[in-house]
Parts: C-alpha cells; structure tokens; sequence
C-alpha cells in the first residue's frame, strides 16, 4: 500500500473513533450530564476531522465540519444556548458529518440537500443565539490563553440623552467574549445633589475575546462622541516570567521561576534550587510553558495505549490457539491411555500445561472482546430517523456499553438489534397523543440494555409502548391460517407468534419495519448465533425482548455424552441437571412422546440417539442417563443418552461452514483422540418435544 | 433575600427602570429618606444605568444616615442586569452594624 493510501485510512479509523466521541459528547449534553470538558471534546472532535480532511482537500466534509465547529464554538463560549432545538441540529449535523466522512472514505456520494439545508439551519440558530441571552453556566476551561482586553467606559449625560443605555452596550460587548464589569463609583455625588439625569459611574471592563481592538470600537460606535472610551490589550499574564527569573517576595523570600515540567526532555524535570546563583536549568525553552503544556495534553491524547492489529492476525492466533487446546487434549488422552499415573510428574507437568493452555486462551479470547459500545452507539442514530419517520417521540436510553463480548458475536448483533429497536419505536411505541391520553409522557423511551449473565451476554431491548395487542396477534394469526381456531394458546404462545415467518402485527406495512423481514429473521440471526430470543409484555406498559447469546462463538465448555456410539457435546450453559431415570418415574403419553415426573412436575424426554436419526429403537431407562435441559424461554426436556463422560472445553468449528448446516447440531468440535463429535442444538431438540407434544398448531408453524 | 426590618418602608420599583423613570425614583427616595427602606424590585424588567445610579447613591445616603436599606423580590431580569452592570445586590442594601 502506499504511504498515502495508508495515512488516509488510519484518518478515517480515526475519524470513526471521533464521530464516536462526538455523539457520545453529545447525548450527554442532551441528557443534561455534560461539564464543560464534554462540550471541548465535542468541539475537539469535529474539529479533528476538519484538520484531517483539509489535509485529503475533502472540500465538502471540510467546509460542512467548519459551520458544525463553529456552531459548537458558540456552545462552548456560551453564546449558543444548547436547548432541545439546538442540541436536535446538533445531532443531526453529527449524523451527516458521518455520512460525509464515510462519503469521502468510499467515495461515496451524500445527499447534498441534507447537508446544505443544515448549513441553512446553522446559520438562523448561530443568529438566533446571539439574541439569546448566554445561558448562565461556567465558562469552559480553555487551554489556550485567550487575549484579553481592558476597557475603561464613562458615559457622558448625553449619551443617555441620546437613548442610549450601557447595559445594552454591555450585552453587544459580551457578545465578543466573556466579559466581567466593575463599576466605579467614585464620581457619584450625594443623593439629595445628584441629577438624575446625570452621569457619574464609570465601567472598567475586562473582555476575554480573541478579536481585534476594531471590533470592540464598533460596539461603541455610535456613542463614541458621548463617552470616555479606553481600550487597552492587557499583556498576558504568564509569559512575563522566564525560566530563571528571580522572584522576591514582599517577606524578602526569593525564588526562582521554573517553566512547568515539559515531559518530553530527555532529562528529568529539575528539582526547583532555593538558591540565587542557580543556573537557569532549562535547555532551549522553544514554547511558553503553557503552550508546552497543551501540546503535551494533546498529543498524549492523540497516542492512546492501544495498538491497531489486522484482525486476520488476531483470528489465526485464535485458530493456533484452538489447535493447541485440542492438542492438549489429545495429549492428555495419550497419557491416559498410557496408564501413567496420576501422580506422576508427566501428569503434573501436563496438567499445569491445561492450566497454561486455558489461561493463553483467555487472554487471546480477551484480545478479541470488544464492549458492545460499538454498536450501541448506532442506535441513537436510528432511533432519531425512526422516531422522524413514524411521527413520534422516543428517547434512547442505554445501559451497560461497556459489557464486552467477542467481536464476531458483536459483528453479528447489530442487525438483529438494529430490527429490534425499529420495531420497538414503529410497533412499540405509541403516537404521542395516544401515550398523552393513556398517561404517560408523550416522549417515549426505547431501552438497550447489555450485561453478561452466566457466561453468556443478554441485550435487552425493551419499550415502554402498548406492549402487545395479543387479540390482534391471534386474529393475525388465524388469517394467515397460521393457527387452527380452536387452538387455546397462552398469554405467552401468543406473543411467540410474532417470531412467526411472514408475521406483521402492524395493521399498515409500514417503511420502516415492514419490508417482508419479520421477527423470524431477528430470531434465525441470533439462533445462528447460539442464542435465544424471548418475549415478555405487559398491556399498556411495554414489551421486552431478551436475547442470550454466547460470549464467544470460539469455545464451549460442554458436557460429553455418547449416544449408540456417538460422540456428543452438550453445551452446559443448557444444563440443569443430570439424573438417572427410574421406570416408576416415567410415563408414556399418546404417541411416542414419555414424559418423566420429576419434583412433582412432568417433563417431556428425548432419546438423544433417537431424535438424531442414530437409532429407530428406545434406550433402556435402566441403562441410559438423563439430562435435564432448558432452552429458549425456558422450556425444559429431559434428554437421554447411554453415558455422561465428563465436562471440558471444546473448539467450535462450524458445521454450516465445513459441510452444511444439520437440524438438530449446532457445531462440531474436534475431540482429543482426534475425532469428530457434534454439539447438539439443545434448543432445537427441547422445541421439537414440545411440539410433538398436543400442539398442533405450532407445529405447522415449525414447518415453515 | 435581606432581612426586611419591621417597621421599614417600603418602595416598589416600577418595571422599567429607565431614563424616564430615574427622576421619579430620585424624588420617592428623597421623601423617604431617613428612614428604614425596603425596595421591592419583584416587578423589576428594565434597569438603565442611570436608574442604578441613583440606587447606588442611596445606598450611600442610608449608610450615611445609618439606616437600613433592603432588597425585597428581585426578578430575575433585575438580577442579570445587575450582573451585566458589575454590581452585587449586596452594593445596593446597607445594614447597620452592631455595636
């Protein structure tokens, strides 16, 4: 690659790491939680790309990151008050700074009407805020010194004669920059002998803005005759002192001024010397110390402790890894096999080899894990343009960004969540007039939420919407002759209908969910992810949508079972607990289905062996063992096969990618004596009991 | 808000304080002068400089007299303009020491 192609493509990494800061800034600023630090960050980061883009001459993205900064400029000086409005064209700016960027990076095109009719909208809201009153909050902290300027102002009685009044002149003067008055107060005369049509005060005025002296003339000039004006540069405080500088004080102590430590001398910082005589310490001082100090801040911002890897790289380091994981395995077999004993040092050397084998595998799992942040930070974005489109208020709210998952998992996530959220605001929430008339805000709020939950990462998208309307769901359902109509179905069967293919509850195929992509798919993607997917709505307060999926799709830790044979894995996140059947226990139920009591309850089972094809024939209860499983929301089975050998880690390798994928297997895995063994679907498996079970109805739907 | 003395006076400033009305909020504190004062700047949109003249020379007078003078109600446009002016509240009211 050449030098240049590459320098542009690390600019656009990074300008993806700033859009990211930026909106991140941003809703924090819209929630009201933003210091003044947050509103610099903001600035930083368009400002970043600016300077990135003006180095590629991205003409459009520079000219439209220019009116954004300075939009954020006035924020940040507290001439722009940032109220909804504002803080609504804000983001919107930071959505098509990102299209602009993306534009550049793919050589794209952009919608140029968006762009120009937000340039438009900057420029009324930047005129707007001048008329606002500045919002009365703490000025930012700036690292730069600002220049600032003295003005002495007496006003004359005829400049009130002429209807013109300070505090007016003090408004258009703070304009430019913070300003801070002091009045004088000498010249007022007594009370009883003062004209109240006088004019006795004087203002010393100190301006922080880095303008010309002709600018704040012009706020005095129509009054320029009518008053005693003065206006000085003030000299900046920090560069009178020089590194060596001897500073006495009035109790006759002295010291020498010291720049601030500037870290990136080869030399230590010098220890500050009490003594007159001491040499000024400092080599060549090339900046001020405040300036030495704002490059050091930056630049230490610009270098972040990370690295940027290929992730070809990182993915064969994981492939080495899993080839050493079952190597290990099989070596541990072999010595096994060799009948050395347990004892032994090989045995001990070999098991602190597990240990070090699972610890580098971990750590290189731990490389791969990124915080979902990366793909909740879409979200805010979408639910804006969806909350547009369909006419309604809805409100993001995340939590739990920083729950890490593995990258391929996070990969894989964004579209079903993506669905998930349009659905929530297109079919969840309600239109704002309906939310104000059942009582609650007419803004509705859409929660993300992630955390992780025995080994396994649960997104939550949730509303607080109508939740939903089952009546409508069934009768959809029966129309589609998706159920037979004497079917009584559960509260919660019901709303499992939506998973259905081809399933719409909402009454009009609308833009934005309704493009012929159901529920169906958000549940195939996360089930081809070894997760699950589940429903849970309450009536006029919302529905939940739970997805569970594994942290890794690299490693399984798994239960060992053979079935006539065959080798099988079992993921144990699945299992409850395993138990060995009694015959007493057990109970045949029409057709070929037996359910066993257990605690009082009756649970379908599952010949393993059986419900794979492996066998036509039952296992003998006395002879087999049981496996209580739960699956996708709950269900529960027990499965039976011949024996339990024990609980270990395997590599998945992808059935669907090496051969093709198998109803029933969810992967397979290579085991230590080299053989192939299959990963059971544990979910697949359970549905299929319960379908088999005195559900029809569903059954025909599992056909589809 | 000031301590409002019991038996004090007291002065509701009109909402526009300005050129016109500094005449006329001279010659009120003039008469009541003296006396305990409290100023009721509740209603308070406009404040011009010269109206605030007059208010800070007050100020003087009362401490002079060693009365108090009080501030009661300030609105919020009385507040901000006051600030734009470089001017305290605490400037305009006068309380008397303790011996």
């Amino acid at each position: 690659m050449d030098p240049m192609a590459a320098i542009r493509e690390t600019f656009f990494q990074e300008c993806e790491e700033q859009l990211a800061e930026l909106e991140a800034g941003l809703i924090l600023m819209e929630s009201g939680a933003a210091e003044a630090e947050t509103v610099n960050a903001v600035f930083r980061a368009v400002h970043s790309i600016k300077g990135g883009a003006g180095i590629f001459a991205l003409d459009a993205l520079v000219r439209f990151a220019h009116v954004f900064e300075t939009a954020l400029d006035q924020v940040r000086s507290g001439t722009l008050a940032t109220g909804p409005g504002v803080m609504n064209l804000l983001l919107r700016a930071a959505d098509v700074l990102a299209d602009l960027v993306r534009a550049a990076r793919d050589n794209g095109v952009v919608d140029e009407t968006r762009t120009a009719a937000l340039v438009v909208e900057f420029t009324q809201i930047s005129n707007l805020g001048h008329e606002l009153p500045p919002a009365p909050k703490s000025q930012p902290t700036v690292c730069a010194p600002v220049p600032t300027w003295h003005i002495s102002f007496t006003p004359t009685p005829a400049l009130y004669a002429k209807a013109n009044e300070t505090a007016l002149l003090l408004r258009e003067l703070r304009r430019l920059g913070p300003i801070e008055a002091v009045v004088d107060t000498t010249h007022l005369p007594e009370l009883s002998e003062m004209d109240p049509e006088g004019a006795y005060l004087t203002w010393n005025i100190t301006l922080e803005a880095d303008c010309a002296e002709q600018a704040i003339r012009n706020v005095f000039e129509f009054v320029e005759d009518d008053c005693d004006l003065e206006i000085t540069a003030a000299p900046p405080a920090e560069p009178s002192l020089k590194p060596g500088d001897i500073i006495t004080g009035d109790n006759g102590f002295s010291f020498e001024f010291f720049p601030p430590p500037v870290f990136d001398e080869e030399e230590p910082p010098a220890v500050p010397e009490p003594e007159h005589h001491a040499p000024p310490p400092s080599p060549v001082v090339r900046q001020s110390p405040v300036e030495a100090m704002a490059a050091k801040a930056e630049s230490a911002a610009a270098v972040s402790a990370t690295i940027r890897v290929d992730l070809d790289r990182v993915d064969r380091m994981i492939d080495l890894v899993g080839e050493l994981v079952i190597n290990e395995a099989t070596l541990s077999q072999r010595v096994l096999e060799a009948g050395i004993a347990r004892a032994s040092g090989v045995a001990m050397a070999l098991e602190e080899l597990e240990h070090l084998t699972r610890e580098i595998q971990d750590s290189v799992m731990a490389i791969r894990a990124q915080p979902v942040r990366s793909v909740f930070q879409r979200m805010p974005r979408l639910v804006r343009e969806v909350a547009a489109q369909t006419g309604k208020q809805a409100r993001l709210v995340t939590e739990g960004e920083s729950t890490e998952v593995d990258k391929t998992v996070i990969e894989r996530i964004a579209d079903p969540l993506t669905h998930m959220i349009r659905n929530a605001i297109d079919h969840g929430l309600e239109s704002p007039e309906k939310r104000l008339a059942a009582g609650k805000p007419a803004e509705g709020l859409v929660r993300l939420t992630a955390l992780h939950r025995s080994g396994r990462i649960v997104l939550e998208v949730s509303d607080d919407g109508a939740g939903i309307n089952r009546a409508r769901v069934k009768e959809k359902a029966l129309e589609n002759g998706l159920i037979s109509p004497d079917a009584t179905l559960t509260d919660d069967e019901i709303d499992n209908l939506i998973f259905l293919p081809g399933f719409s509850t909402a009454s009009t195929v609308s833009d934005i969910s309704g493009r012929g992509v159901g529920m169906d798919v958000v549940r195939q993607s996360v089930a081809a992810l070894g997760g699950r997917i589940a429903i849970s709505s309450r009536p006029g307060h919302g529905s939940s949508f739970t997805l569970s999926l594994p942290l890794t799709l690299a490693v399984l830790d798994g239960m060992v079972i053979s079935a006539r044979g065959h080798t099988l894995i079992i993921p144990l996140g699945a299992i409850v607990e395993t138990l060995k059947p009694k015959a007493a226990d057990v109970f045949p139920l029409d057709g070929e289905i037996n359910v066993i009591r257990l605690r009082g309850g009756y649970v379908p089972m599952v010949d393993v062996a059986a419900s794979l094809g492996y066998s036509d024939e039952f296992v003998e209860l006395d002879q087999s063992v049981a496996l209580l499983v739960e699956g996708e929301g709950g269900v529960r089975a027990v499965l039976l096969a011949d024996a339990i050998h024990g609980q270990r880690q395997v590599v998945i390798k992808s059935l669907e990618a090496n051969y093709r994928a198998v109803p029933g297997i969810a992967a397979a895995t290579v085991m230590g004596d080299g053989r192939v063994a299959l990963i059971l679907d544990v979910d697949v498996v359970v549905k299929t009991t319960r379908s088999e079970l005195n559900r029809p109805e569903p059954s025909v739907l599992e056909a589809h | 808000m000031d301590h409002i003395h019991p038996g004090a006076d007291t002065l509701a400033l009109p909402p526009i304080l300005n050129l016109t009305a500094a005449a006329a909020l001279l010659e009120n504190l003039l008469t009541l002068r003296g006396r305990p004062l409290s100023l009721n700047a509740g209603d308070v949109q406009r404040l011009g400089a010269q109206c605030l003249q007059v208010l800070l020379a007050a100020r003087a007078a009362w401490a002079a007299d060693e009365q108090e003078l009080s501030l009661a109600d300030c609105s919020e446009d009385f507040l901000t303009t006051l600030n734009l002016f470089g001017v305290a509240p605490k400037s305009l009211t006068y309380c008397k020491e303790l011996p």
